[in-house]
């Protein structure tokens, strides 16, 4: 099966666009042309296996152009939007315990002693369109095969879905388009599946729907894992063997990842049919075994995982990490099937395989390993000192590619971007009656319990999750997860995330500023400290100037925020082709957060603990209800979006960090969607205990009750505290300078909402519980 | 004296590192043998107990635990017949209980053809939660746990059926010997009579575990291991975490021990 | 030679996912639906007799408890 020249030389400029075109390669014309220049300075044309290579690596997926590329923003040129507003945050404040950051497959920061948590957030939206079970199954595979590619054991998953309206009307589908319920059903399926077969918790994520997601859902999945740092083995040298271990290659997943660099069109189940497939976790689960003892032997040089652009990513990127060039013979890579060209097994994405780099003398153990656990493990080339790309079929070299040209020849990107305000108005109307407002949007898709969703996954095997994401005696929704994942410590993680749509429809900056606000405040909830974020972009075409521009926008509110907050970015990813016949998917960040506790039995839960306490508002609560769930109840979207005030946030963050470190906070809950009203809420009916509060208590601007209830302000949290501690509680917020008031009581068995004295709500906890349950529908 | 305690686990158990984790805290010396290695060598007569943990062994292709009981009753049906007729305790948590349905062990002890089966949960998917537990037998594995205990499930297929036509024969000669160990129940103690989510899977009469006549083999769909700290109790931010896990688990160390 | 395998729960016990299929095809709008029941299929190739594949349903396949079985030559 020999590989193909492919005519280049001569090719004018709209050749070289239907050569693109027609091989999937996803390269611009600007792409194009330097492959030319550089294989007319070499007098030959390429082969189709060196061309599939370039589209790999310069793939949006791979490289991400739009980040490292030059943008022009209002005047403003900035050259890598990463390294300005990201990657920026991270080198300004350069933690001692941040161990690894953005150059490996997950950002680790330390732990305890030896160990290090690693943390990796991917997403894989385009599959999960067109096959949603195997598009998310595959999407989970693929992350914790990041973990495992910075050796680490993965010990905990997240995920966080955004699918259109489950009650979409069928008659309005496009054509090609799932149904909405249809995909939901399927990606929750597919997620389950495969993190419950490998045995890894899922702990933390999110539900959200929008009509923007109905043509391209959003899958984010995440693994955390544990890392030796002395089993971080990476130092190849040449002479080292390339052993690929795992599953079998076939044609699934032939361009992956020019596939999620490209628009989604009506025929795209045909087009890309082969990018999508089924994953085999059982596969994974003998592969991570025997992975893990290669690296509690300390066998191995290098590894990475074979993800987007299968071998010719890995083998590519590896040479470059350590300097040197790989030989590689693709007729030693185990097939499915026979009939393969070189190229297709070169670029293949098949799932549940990785690749290691192992020292010559240790390659014997390391293969009786994989016995062990049934893994195949084929030695397929090694590392030459010569910086060049040697690729053979047999006795015929396919490719000689220069990696000098390979990892420096691509083209700079440029893009423009703009972005002005879209012309909203806040709303005028009659306030509704409070108690029935708040038994509406406690029932909205979006506040809604999950727990059928949640209750579908395992997330206690390993016996490790000491706060699981339903939490209190009455499955209330916890703020983040707390994991204790050695035996001999009590030190444990914390895991959160922060994301809201909404808001970026208004102003993807203080979206931006939000979610991170959000991911921060949930995992300090919960008793997390010392915490690191990791950033994922869903965005629709970077080639569009108003996508480009809110980008840009999310990225500086990035920069501000966290570098306010102190908390370094560890890894991120963006995925910005997110478009559908429907149009761009409205922008959507993701900001995970890992933080850690001291001891996990300090850790607090969002219900209710005990009648008598005192329940208490920390934070300023602003008329800020423009995206707020309140407000979309209604059927508005509003203009005045949750801003942050990052001075003041802080103060508060640091009463409830030293509170929950003394003991003083019995529960605590940050006020998010749903505002104050239905954080109560969630805190009454998740532990049993009713409360009674008077609003106008609270530190607030002039506003209405309604207003007061439902405002979305950023930085606020609602705390029990107990009988007798309230002083030093007080003086704790005092001498942090946060702004606080004691709201009211817990007791008995309904919410009671006063204003001025005056009964505004009075709900039994079982309606707010039933409205809070009857939202989504599995 | 520390017995000696077979782990057994076959490609997709999962919850191995968490229950060796807990037989080593209470004394015991378990050793994590994979079932390929266990064929080779033919060693199971060197353990004072057996725990097949819980997993997805073999993906649950075909049926949950029906590839790995096949290996076991296959190429080692005799040891394995040996060992429950010795008296050895033997416990299958979760996928290990299906493995031991499969492989005939249970209910009535011997290897061969299945006498029942667990199949997909009545609400047709993955259920974790955590349940309470009735204690309907003295079988000695069960330790001292309490009348009413609480531990998670966590799985898709743990609804006990027994012979459709000859259901009410089977469970009489089941309730006889008292071998139905475990049942659903309501926090007060009340059988939870299938009603979801007290008994999750829709399982016959509320089983949840059941034992041999001797009392000596415990099959259960509760994870016992993920019950052994209090700290990981969904109401121990409350104070109300209990450990009953550990106290199942120590049970059959115990038993263990004296065999 | 081919067989195909078709294992069915027995009548009688609960099948949730045809169960489940049913009353998701209602909520799509097909009244016409009565019953709903699911099954695996094994298509098995090679020389097999047929003896031989109704040991493996008894052996592997099939839980003689909850589940019958259908033997069909295909090729």
């Amino acid at each position: 099966m020999p590989a193909e020249r492919v005519p280049l030389l001569d090719a004018d400029d709209e050749a070289l666009l239907r050569l693109s075109r027609q091989r999937q390669l996803a390269l611009s014309l600007e792409e194009m042309r330097a492959i030319q220049r550089h294989y007319r300075s070499l007098g030959r044309e390429p082969t189709d296996v060196e061309l599939e290579t370039f589209a790999q690596t310069w793939s949006e997926h791979c490289v991400h152009k739009t980040f490292r590329g030059v943008i022009e923003y209002e005047g403003e040129v900035i050259r890598s939007l990463l390294r300005s507003t990201i990657a920026r945050v991270t080198e300004e404040l350069s933690p001692d315990w941040c161990f690894s950051v953005f150059e490996d497959n997950a950002g680790i920061v330390d732990f305890e002693g030896d160990y290090a948590i690693a943390f990796k957030v991917e997403t894989h939206n385009h599959p999960s369109a067109i096959e949603p079970f195997g598009g998310a199954a595959t999407g989970v595979g693929g992350v914790i095969r990041d973990i495992l590619g910075v050796w680490g054991e993965p010990i905990a998953n997240t995920d966080v879905l955004c699918f259109g309206p489950l009650d979409y009307p069928y008659e309005r589908l496009p054509q090609g388009i799932k149904h909405p319920r249809f995909i939901f059903t399927h990606v929750v399926a597919g997620i389950g599946s495969y993190g419950n077969n490998m045995g890894i918790p899922t702990v933390n994520g999110a539900v959200l729907f929008d009509e923007s997601y109905v043509g391209n859902p959003l899958v984010y999945c995440g693994t955390l894992g544990l890392v030796k740092k002395s089993c971080y083995m990476r130092s190849a040298t040449p002479g080292d063997v390339l052993l690929l271990v795992g599953g079998r290659t076939g044609r699934d997943g032939i361009h992956g990842v020019t596939f999620a660099s490209t628009e989604l069109e009506e025929d795209a189940e045909e087009a890309f049919g082969t990018a999508v497939q089924i994953g085999d976790p059982i596969e994974e689960e003998k592969i991570k075994r025997a992975i893990l003892q290669v690296r509690d032997e300390r066998l191995g040089s290098a590894i990475t995982d074979l993800g987007g652009g299968g071998l010719s990513s890995a083998v590519g990127e590896q040479a470059h990490r350590f300097g040197c060039g790989a030989r590689v013979h693709l007729e030693r890579v185990p097939l499915k099937y026979a009939g393969m060209k070189p190229w297709e097994i070169w670029v293949s994405e098949s799932q549940e395989r990785m690749l290691l780099i192992v020292p010559r003398r240790n390659l014997e153990r390391v293969l009786e390993i994989f016995r062990e656990e049934e893994v195949e493990a084929s030695e397929i080339g090694e590392l030459i000192p010569e910086r060049v790309l040697r690729v053979y079929y047999g006795s015929e070299k396919v490719a000689e590619i220069d990696m000098d040209f390979l990892f420096g020849g691509l083209p700079e990107v440029r893009r423009k971007a703009e972005w002005a305000p879209p012309p909203l108005e806040e709303p005028e109307f009659e306030p509704p009656e409070p108690g029935e407002a708040l038994l509406r949007v406690l029932s909205m898709p979006n506040v809604a319990s999950k727990e059928e969703v949640i209750r579908t996954y395992d997330h206690e095997v390993k016996a490790q999750t000491v706060l699981k994401p339903l939490q209190g005696c009455f499955s209330g929704p916890g703020d983040a997860a707390v994991l204790k994942p050695l035996r001999h410590s009590w030190r444990g993680v914390a895991v959160s995330c922060g994301i809201n749509p909404e808001y970026g429809k208004i102003d993807p900056y203080w979206m931006a500023a939000s979610a991170i606000d959000e991911a921060v405040r949930n995992n300090l909830a919960v008793g997390g400290s010392r915490i690191a974020l990791l950033d994922n972009f869903c965005w629709g075409s970077p080639e569009k100037p108003r996508n480009l521009g809110a980008l840009v926008r999310a990225a500086k509110a990035c920069y501000d925020i966290a570098r306010a907050y102190g908390t370094p970015f560890i890894s991120g990813k963006d995925s910005l082709y997110n478009e559908s016949p429907m149009g761009s998917v409205t922008p959507t960040l993701l900001i995970s957060a890992v933080g850690i506790l001291e001891d996990v039995r300090r850790a607090v839960s969002m219900d209710f603990k005990e009648r008598g306490a005192s329940v208490y508002v920390l934070g300023m609560s602003r008329r800020e209800l423009g995206g707020s769930q309140y407000y979309r109840m209604l059927g508005f979207l509003g203009r005045s979006v949750p801003r942050v005030v990052p001075q003041e946030a802080r103060r508060t963050f640091r009463g409830v960090e030293e509170g929950i470190r003394r003991g003083l906070i019995r529960a605590c809950h940050d006020v998010s969607e749903g505002g104050v009203g239905v954080a109560l809420a969630e805190m009454c009916f998740s532990g049993g205990v009713g409360a009674e509060v008077e609003l106008s208590r609270m530190p607030a601007e002039s506003m209405r009750v309604d207003e007061l209830l439902f405002s979305e302000s950023n930085s606020r949290f609602i705390v029990e505290v107990a009988r007798g501690m309230e002083e030093e509680f007080e003086e704790l917020l005092r001498g942090c300078g946060a702004v606080f008031a004691r709201l009211g009581v817990t007791g008995g068995r309904e919410l009671v909402v006063r204003y001025e004295g005056r009964e505004v709500v009075s709900l039994e906890l079982e309606r707010l519980r039933e409205s809070w349950q009857s939202g989504v529908r599995v | 004296m520390s017995p000696r305690i077979l782990v057994l686990r076959g490609p997709g158990t999962n919850c191995d590192a968490e229950t060796v984790h807990a037989l080593r805290e209470l004394g015991a010396e378990p050793e994590l043998v994979h079932v390929r290695r266990l064929v080779r060598t033919r060693a199971l007569e060197a353990f004072e107990g057996l725990v097949i943990p819980g997993g997805f062994s073999y993906g649950d292709r075909i049926r949950s635990g029906a590839v790995l009981a096949r290996m076991l009753s296959h190429a080692l049906g005799r040891e394995l017949q040996r060992f429950v007729d010795e008296g050895k305790p033997v416990l299958g948590i979760c996928n290990g209980f299906q493995v031991l349905v499969e492989t005939g062990v249970l209910p009535f002890g011997q290897v061969g053809e299945p006498a029942l089966a667990l199949m997909k949960n009545a609400s047709a998917r993955f259920e974790a939660r955590w349940v309470h537990l009735l204690r309907c037998s003295d079988s000695e594995l069960l330790g001292e746990l309490p009348e009413v205990s609480e531990m998670p499930v966590a799985n898709a297929e743990g609804r006990v059926v027994l012979p459709p036509g000859r259901a009410q024969e089977v469970l009489d000669e089941l309730l006889q010997n008292s071998q139905v160990a475990l049942r659903y129940c309501t926090p007060s103690g009340e059988p939870a009579e299938g009603r979801y989510p007290a008994n999750p899977s829709g399982s016959f009469w509320d089983i949840a575990g059941l034992t041999t006549p001797n009392g000596r083999v415990l099959g259960m769909m509760p994870h016992p291991e993920r019950a052994f700290s209090a700290y990981l109790h969904p109401c121990w931010t409350s104070g109300r975490g209990t450990e009953h896990g550990r106290v199942l688990l120590q049970g059959f160390v115990r038993c263990a021990g004296r065999a | 030679m081919k067989w195909e395998v078709r294992v069915a729960y027995r009548r009688g016990v609960q099948d949730p996912e045809g169960e489940t299929t049913k009353s998701a095809l209602e909520m799509l709008g097909y009244g016409c639906v009565e019953e709903v029941r699911s099954a695996k299929l094994f298509i098995i190739e090679g020389e097999c007799t047929r003896e031989e594949v109704e040991q493996m349903c008894r052996r592997l396949l099939a839980n003689p408890v909850s589940q019958e079985y259908e033997i069909r030559r295909v090729e």
